[in-house]
């Protein structure tokens, strides 16, 4: 008995050893030599590209048998050609992509889970909750944020405005000087959505995957964004490169744009750069509620064992405590890493803790397929109304319309 | 500063594997060939086949077979929620559900997507004809454009002057240059504020036009972009064809009294005929099908913008529906054969190139 009971045991023990040796192997970079193809939607102009760039170099300085190719394409490009590749069975090997795309290409089963590959628990909740769907996790994340922010500056203006009022009334003053008051691009409903919370919608009812853009809160943003127009607070027109150029040569004395950007003004405008919430909508009292999300690896289907192993090796080197830190630094991004998080230098910068401050009242990016229909409805309407040619309540309807029949093509 | 040797000794390493099994491929197939048509079946058109082999070879793989895949995938209800592998035959679904039989089964469950190309949105609203409506507007007005300014153009060119090479040389540039950095030129010249149109017409008073918002000034801008882009093309193809003219022709219609419009509708036209026929069928498959200049210059995703093959491209990369895409893009290609076989009955170019 005692003796079986000792074979058993150390059988037991045995596998055991066998099984943690196996999974080691499993685990185990390969050293023969491997391409990585990661495609990107990093601007150059923000150096973000560059701070990808030399992600990889520095680990093909570690790892001399991995080489990679970079590929940088637009945000709904990269959506776009990594369907169709994986389609033709040729996807890259990884993505660094926005947390929306995780809807689509879970739907087409393109992408694979992360929750056995990593230990999130060193993530922040925040961020993995962008990319959470069905119980699991579809992106280890890079950076904390993405959201939309209000930037001014400082020669032109002393602080932000506090409100649509103040904003305003502000913008007189603004216009009197011969400097535009406010830009944005115009040409993307990711700019109206902010403004949308503000008023009290939302673009989902509460099971998230319904669309309700026929609303009187979606009518006001709509009015508002006219009102910005008509009283010549915003440019006639302007898409975001016009936005951030006119910014970005002092024509503008605020803009509302994105975390990524961070880093480039700090480098432009140094002191001179305020960052702030977007001002508070005074008729209903509440804060714009900008989308959040972050950046996120993304692990294409198919990857055989030896590419997969350098991708999970790379992504734990690309977001481990040094270069998350070095993010902050470089780019000026919230970390998605706990430990960087708290790091003291994040707390004492006071660009990243207006960041933070604005991230405090956005909202978490719904990342459901569904969500397509209400970009695409949403933009043409948007811009019918910029440019006159529709009652803001014609095109709410319209958006609706265009969204309810979107949701049938899904099926 | 590395020298240009090693700039381009690693793009020259990456195509090189690509150009030895390019190179290996077509001696096999020459091989064959030879073994096939020379020794086998004794052909005294050995020289023809050999010389042909590769490319045709080249189209089957490039063309044919890319079609036939497309024409498969349109029979599918290939879509984000059906994807790659789990896309199933329209008359598979129909078999599992119990579907329609007799004629309607060819509607229901063969053709599925090419009855849904006329009978659903083809993007989020328009359907179909209204697409294909503006598609026949945008062809007819561009090549129209193509065609008489290519032709006043060439005439101009056509005669004994001072520096004509140099005229030439700067009316081909807008071919010379890469059709998508020509269009994103255009498009920023059509900025309300900061474009070149509406400073002059600030300039001269006029009020500023919403080239991008407004849908009737935004078709406007891509039909004056793509005049720009296309004249070139025409103009030195009928140049060519109008030096190829004997001016024994014109001497003798001199001769007989013919005016210069006579001359230019007796002798010039006709004999111009074999070279503009192919040129207008070219240009205007081209057209039809044109995606940069739309979809760049139409850059507020207006609908009321869209023609065929941006409409396909939406339906396709922005809707996700692949077994829709792929009959409509049959569909299109059905359209331009009908016109192409139309266009060489009714002009009958068949009889005068067999003449």
């Amino acid at each position: 008995m005692k003796r079986t009971m000792f074979l058993t045991v150390l059988g037991l023990l045995l596998l055991g050893a066998f099984a943690l040796a196996g999974c080691a192997q499993q685990a185990a970079v390969p050293t023969g030599p491997v391409t990585i193809q990661l495609w990107h939607q990093e601007g150059e102009a923000e150096n973000a590209a560059q701070y990808v760039q030399a992600l990889a170099d520095a680990y093909t300085a570690e790892h001399p048998n991995v080489t990679f190719e970079l590929s940088n394409k637009n945000t709904e490009v990269l959506r776009e050609d990594f369907i169709t590749a994986s389609l033709a069975g040729a996807p890259p090997s990884l993505l660094w992509t926005v947390n929306d795309h995780a809807g689509p290409f879970t739907t087409a089963e393109i992408i694979v889970p992360v929750d056995d590959l990593f230990d999130l628990g060193d993530y922040a909740d925040s961020a993995l909750a962008a990319v959470e769907l069905n119980g699991q996790h579809w992106g280890v994340p890079i950076s904390n944020g993405n959201h939309l922010m209000l930037y001014f500056n400082k020669d032109l203006v002393s602080d932000a405005p506090a409100d649509t009022e103040a904003l305003l009334a502000m913008a007189q003053d603004l216009k009197g000087q011969g400097v535009t008051p406010l830009v944005y691009n115009q040409t993307e409903p990711f700019w109206l959505v902010p403004w949308l919370g503000g008023f009290g919608g939302s673009v989902f009812a509460a099971d998230g995957v319904t669309p309700t853009l026929n609303t009187p809160e979606m009518v006001a943003t709509l009015e508002w964004l006219k009102q910005l127009k008509d009283d010549e607070i915003v440019p006639a027109e302007s898409d975001y490169d016009g936005a951030d150029t006119l910014f970005k040569e002092g024509q503008a004395a605020m803009i509302i744009n994105g975390d990524w950007t961070l880093g480039a003004y700090k480098d432009l405008f140094g002191d001179k750069l305020g960052v702030a919430r977007i001002p508070v909508v005074s008729s209903t009292g509440d804060a714009p509620a900008p989308y959040t999300s972050g950046k996120f690896f993304m692990i294409p289907t198919g990857l055989d064992e030896g590419t997969q192993a350098v991708v999970v090796d790379f992504i734990e080197f690309a977001t481990n405590n040094d270069n998350q830190l070095a993010m902050v630094s470089q780019l000026a991004r919230l970390p998605a890493l706990k430990t960087a998080l708290e790091d003291e230098s994040i707390a004492a910068d006071a660009y990243l803790a207006g960041s933070a401050d604005q991230m405090v009242v956005g909202v978490p990016m719904p990342t459901v397929v569904e969500m397509r229909c209400n970009w695409d409805s949403m933009k043409p309407e948007m811009l019918a109304v910029l440019a006159g040619d529709k009652a803001p309540d014609q095109a709410a309807a319209d958006m609706q319309a265009a969204a309810d029949a979107c949701l049938t093509t899904l099926e | 500063m590395d020298t240009l040797l090693e700039q381009i000794l690693p793009s020259l390493s990456e195509v090189i594997g690509t150009l030895l099994v390019l190179a290996a491929a077509t001696a096999v197939i020459e091989v064959v060939v030879y073994l096939i048509a020379g020794r086998l079946l004794k052909s005294r058109h050995l020289l023809v086949w050999m010389l042909v082999a590769p490319a045709a070879v080249g189209l089957l793989v490039l063309i044919v077979y890319p079609l036939l895949w497309e024409l498969n995938l349109s029979l599918t209800n290939m879509s984000l929620r059906r994807f790659g592998d789990k896309a199933q035959y329209f008359w598979q679904v129909c078999a599992a559900s119990g579907g329609p039989s007799g004629p309607s089964w060819l509607l229901e469950c063969l053709g599925k997507n090419y009855a849904d190309v006329f009978r659903l949105p083809v993007l989020k609203q328009v359907q179909f004809f209204p697409v294909f409506l503006r598609t026949v507007v945008w062809t007819g007005v561009n090549v129209a454009f193509h065609v008489s300014l290519g032709m006043g153009l060439a005439m101009l060119l056509n005669r004994p002057m001072r520096g004509r090479g140099i005229y030439r040389a700067l009316l081909i540039i807008p071919w010379a240059i890469p059709q998508v950095i020509a269009v994103l030129a255009w498009r920023g010249e059509f900025h309300y504020e900061y474009g070149y149109f509406n400073i002059i017409l600030t300039q001269f008073g006029l009020a500023p036009i919403e080239w991008k918002a407004d849908p009737t000034w935004n078709f406007v801008a891509m039909i004056l972009t793509n005049v720009w882009l296309g004249v070139p093309f025409m103009m030195v193809i009928l140049l060519g064809a109008m030096q190829s003219i004997s001016g024994e022709y014109y001497e003798a219609a001199e001769i007989d009294g013919a005016s210069g419009y006579q001359q230019w509708r007796h002798v010039t036209i006709p004999l111009i005929q074999p070279v503009l026929t192919p040129a207008i069928i070219l240009g205007t498959i081209w057209t039809f099908n044109n995606f940069n200049v739309p979809y760049f210059i139409n850059q507020n995703e207006l609908e009321s913008s869209d023609i065929l093959v941006t409409a396909l491209f939406g339906a396709a990369f922005e809707y996700n529906r692949y077994g829709f895409a792929a009959a409509f893009a049959f569909v299109i290609f059905i359209l331009l054969l009908v016109y192409v076989l139309l266009y060489i009955v009714l002009t009958g170019t068949l009889k005068e190139s067999t003449r």
